[in-house]
């Protein structure tokens, strides 16, 4: 293997796919990079067994070849070098590395010990506009489950519907859902639950992306494709696992009605919710008081070590109930603050249903999203 | 060889055909699928695993899968979850400390309160003659919890919908009367909350959670056996709550009578009340069983489906439920209801393995074994007391089992005449309507004899 490429192609290309790589101690190849000079192109790869990434750049080839060499040291490396034509050569298993005034050896394992990554059959893929993909991921991808009982909440769920697609991540304790138009619909209503981990990667390796970028589906896993823009060749693919299950009908714990419905003002809200963690204490508990004589709510914390504190933050109310002039709920100050994080309008709208019935957090004139959050009982 | 053995020997032989990084790595959760003639599918975990196993392994994979059964020329790889592999605890309780507690979403998790799963309730329960009485004294009690039947002992083998049952008093009562508090737990929870409140010496603390129920709900049961510090906690909790007229609902795999080891006193209390036990279900209750299940789950199967389930699932209805489980998971993945043939495969081994047969040497041997005497004194012509009950046991259940003629069930006994086969069986027959201990002794010596 011989070829010639620019640094700043080569750098970018590893500090994508080194990501994945590093990780694995059962496997010491798992902690390599994939490096394959072909015709014209160099593909560098990298996988955990659960999600690999293969990415591709154009150079100019001499001689055609394959190893895998350690991530860490290879992209510490190259990062330091000047931005300059950079030479990779093959001898024998050593990546000789020639740059400038720098001359290096890096010792590799044999390509033929690296994981192979599943291929997809590439059969009918589903164009997604890479930000708008993006931006909905960002805004469910913290609200997956952590441990490991229920495996089917522990990534983010993507159903295909009707030119739509809905994103959608539980914990159990709160929920989120986007929903974004797609142009083509795939041939059949899908679902599929992709790890948390993998949407992570995806959102971070994609959002610089302006494009469109391509999905193709398979019962257990996953392609995610984007495109070079100077000839039509993959400039990268993400694979991975899906979760097996099936993801619970979360659609009946979203509330079709509400107790109270209050028009609030995004920041000072958050401002005010802040300010009453302070003394929140342990429990992370922060009350929300309905003051319709006031017309707008009260936050309220206290600690009997701390202190305590309130605040009024005025609100267009709407009662469903007309006679009730005080409702009184308490959250615990994170979860609210997470919602809040992912809703950018100047006004929200939060819906309440009594002291343990969950509460809606919207923005305002926008229906595309939605988050929900269920209080804390003091017991 | 079965597929799990030959499975074995070939992880044995390879492992010393590649490093131990590698074994771990790729062939961690695989198994043999399906064996078929000259064909084997393995499952395997995962994409990965199947593309490393395809091409770098599948040379040395089929050498000794060959060496080991010459039958053996194709081997495929597929990406499925074996049955063995072992899935985490449904549910595990995440319990939080302090006063405060961050409340769940009500559809993914039981109520906290009162442990009930809001899923059971009277309106998916479907009744049938086997489970006639029960459901009747059910729904009594959800209409008037405490005075009538108390306490409600309800006894059934496993996955026949005690557990559906008596959640579903629970959750009428609580929507009949929003003020009543239900309470059901598992014995075993009960048994381990007792354990830990003598560890953390708060026993009143612990009793206290039981004092003001209204409808006390118990499942299980048969785990106090042996208990018996839980056996006399619940003793004076069963009787504090009975003085009060307050519901005590019960269920078990069997009658009280049958629970060996559990205190005379507490067995006469569960015996207090109405005893009602939930038979198999009959071929057309599994078929409506069936129906309602795959309405529930949005999924049409043929009636040639549903009948082959339904006839050759007997004995369980959980795992009538898995089957159609498998089943709609096939639908779901190829887009297109499952036909009679795939159907049969699919269930493959659901579908009890080799079908159970048994011979009248195996019943001889297992009556023998269960009354601890020798075989071949069954088959003689001692007239011990001791011997002639074992031997009319086992005339009746090779009759009742093998439906054998009884001139050929005397031959078998060293030719005996065959009225005194009839008359075995006839007072077999007879003292089991009214001998519960008898009863009891014939299942387990079933179980037996399908063990053997």
């Amino acid at each position: 293997m011989k070829l010639i490429i620019l640094k700043e192609n080569l750098i970018k290309g590893l500090n994508i796919v080194s990501r994945v790589a590093g990780k694995n101690l059962t496997l010491p190849i798992l902690n390599n990079i994939f490096v394959s000079a072909q015709k014209n192109f160099l593909n560098l790869a990298s996988t955990d067994l659960e999600l690999g990434i293969k990415y591709w750049t154009l150079i100019k080839t001499e001689k055609e070849g394959e190893i895998t060499v350690p991530a860490r040291i290879l992209s510490n490396f190259v990062n330091l070098l000047p931005d300059k034509k950079i030479i990779l050569e093959l001898k024998d298993q050593d990546l000789f590395i020639e740059c400038d005034e720098y001359k290096t050896k890096i010792k590799g394992m044999s390509a033929q010990d690296f994981p192979i990554i599943p291929k997809i059959e590439e059969n009918h893929a589903i164009e997604l506009y890479s930000p708008a993909l993006c931006e909905g991921l960002a805004q469910v991808v913290d609200f997956s489950a952590v441990n490991q009982v229920r495996p089917e909440l522990s990534g983010i769920y993507f159903n295909f519907q009707n030119n739509r697609l809905q994103l959608a991540a539980t914990d159990s304790f709160r929920l989120a859902e986007k929903n974004m138009s797609i142009e083509n619909n795939p041939p059949s209503q899908i679902s599929f639950i992709l790890p948390q981990k993998s949407a992570k990667e995806l959102m971070n390796i994609f959002s610089e992306f302006t494009g469109k970028a391509k999905l193709y589906y398979s019962p257990n896993q996953v392609l995610f494709e984007y495109m070079m823009t100077e000839t039509p060749h993959p400039q990268i693919q993400i694979v991975s696992r899906l979760i097996e299950g099936e993801y619970p009908d979360y659609q009946g714990i979203i509330p079709k009605k509400y107790d109270a419905q209050l028009i609030l003002e995004r920041d000072g809200f958050i401002n005010q919710i802040k300010t009453a963690s302070i003394f929140s204490g342990k429990s992370n508990e922060i009350k929300i008081k309905i003051d319709a004589k006031r017309g707008g709510i009260d936050v309220l914390s206290q600690n009997p070590e701390l202190g305590e504190n309130k605040s009024f933050l005025p609100a267009q109310l709407n009662m469903a109930n007309e006679t009730q002039k005080e409702m009184e709920i308490s959250f615990n100050h994170k979860f609210l603050i997470d919602g809040l994080a992912n809703i950018k309008t100047k006004n929200i709208l939060m819906e309440l249903n009594g002291d343990d019935g969950p509460a809606v957090l919207k923005p305002e004139g926008d229906v595309s999203y939605i988050y929900i959050v269920m209080p804390i009982k003091a017991s | 060889m079965s597929k799990d053995e030959l499975w074995q020997a070939l992880l044995a032989q390879i492992q010393f055909n590649i490093s131990k990084a590698n074994f771990a790595t790729w062939f961690k959760n695989t198994g043999i699928l399906q064996k078929k003639g000259p064909q084997v599918v393995i499952a395997v975990p995962n994409n990965f695993s199947k593309e490393w196993l395809e091409n770098k392994y599948n040379k040395a994979v089929y050498k000794i899968l060959h060496g080991l059964d010459d039958e053996i020329r194709e081997v495929k790889y597929t990406v499925a979850k074996l049955e063995t592999v072992v899935q985490l605890p449904q549910n595990a309780p995440l319990e939080s400390d302090g006063p405060v507690s961050q409340l769940e979403f009500q559809d993914f998790k039981v109520n906290k309160e009162t442990n009930l799963n809001p899923r059971y309730t009277f309106d998916n329960f479907i009744v049938g003659p086997f489970n006639e009485l029960p459901h009747a004294a059910a729904l009594a009690i959800a209409g008037n919890p405490g005075s009538v039947y108390n306490p409600l002992f309800v006894y059934g083998g496993v996955g026949l919908g005690k557990t559906h049952l008596l959640q579903a008093i629970g959750n009428e009562v609580l929507n009949k009367f929003s003020q009543k508090r239900v309470k059901y737990v598992s014995s075993e929870k009960f048994a381990s909350g007792i354990v830990n409140s003598i560890r953390n010496h708060n026993i009143d603390k612990f009793k206290s959670l039981y004092k003001d129920i209204d409808v006390l709900i118990i499942d299980d049961i048969q785990f106090f056996a042996g208990k018996e510090k839980s056996q006399e906690e619940f003793f004076h909790i069963f009787n504090s709550l009975y003085e009060k007229n307050k519901q005590i609902i019960l269920s078990s795999d069997r009658p009280p009578k049958a629970i060996s080891a559990i205190e005379e006193r507490l067995r006469s209390r569960f015996e207090g009340g109405m005893i009602a036990d939930i038979s198999m279900p009959d071929f057309e209750t599994r078929i409506a069983i069936l129906k309602t299940k795959s309405q529930e789950k949005k999924i049409n199967f043929s009636e040639e489906i549903l009948e082959y389930i339904a006839s050759n699932i007997q004995r369980n209805i959980r795992e009538l439920e898995g089957a159609l489980n498998r089943l709609a998971a096939h639908q779901k993945l190829n887009n297109r209801a499952p036909d009679i043939e795939t159907t049969k495969v699919l269930l493959k081994n659901l579908i009890s393995s080799p079908s159970k047969t048994t011979n009248p040497d195996k019943i001889i041997k297992a009556v023998a074994f269960h009354f601890d005497v020798k075989e071949k004194d069954i088959l003689a012509n001692s007239r011990k007391k001791e011997i002639v009950g074992p031997r009319q046991i086992a005339m009746y259940l090779i009759r009742m089992e093998l439906k054998s003629s009884f001139p050929s069930i005397g031959n078998k006994f060293g030719g005996k005449d065959h009225t005194t086969a009839i008359h075995a069986y006839n007072k077999i027959t007879k003292e089991l309507e009214n001998n519960e201990h008898l009863n009891e002794e014939i299942g387990l010596i079933k179980e037996q004899i399908y063990r053997l």
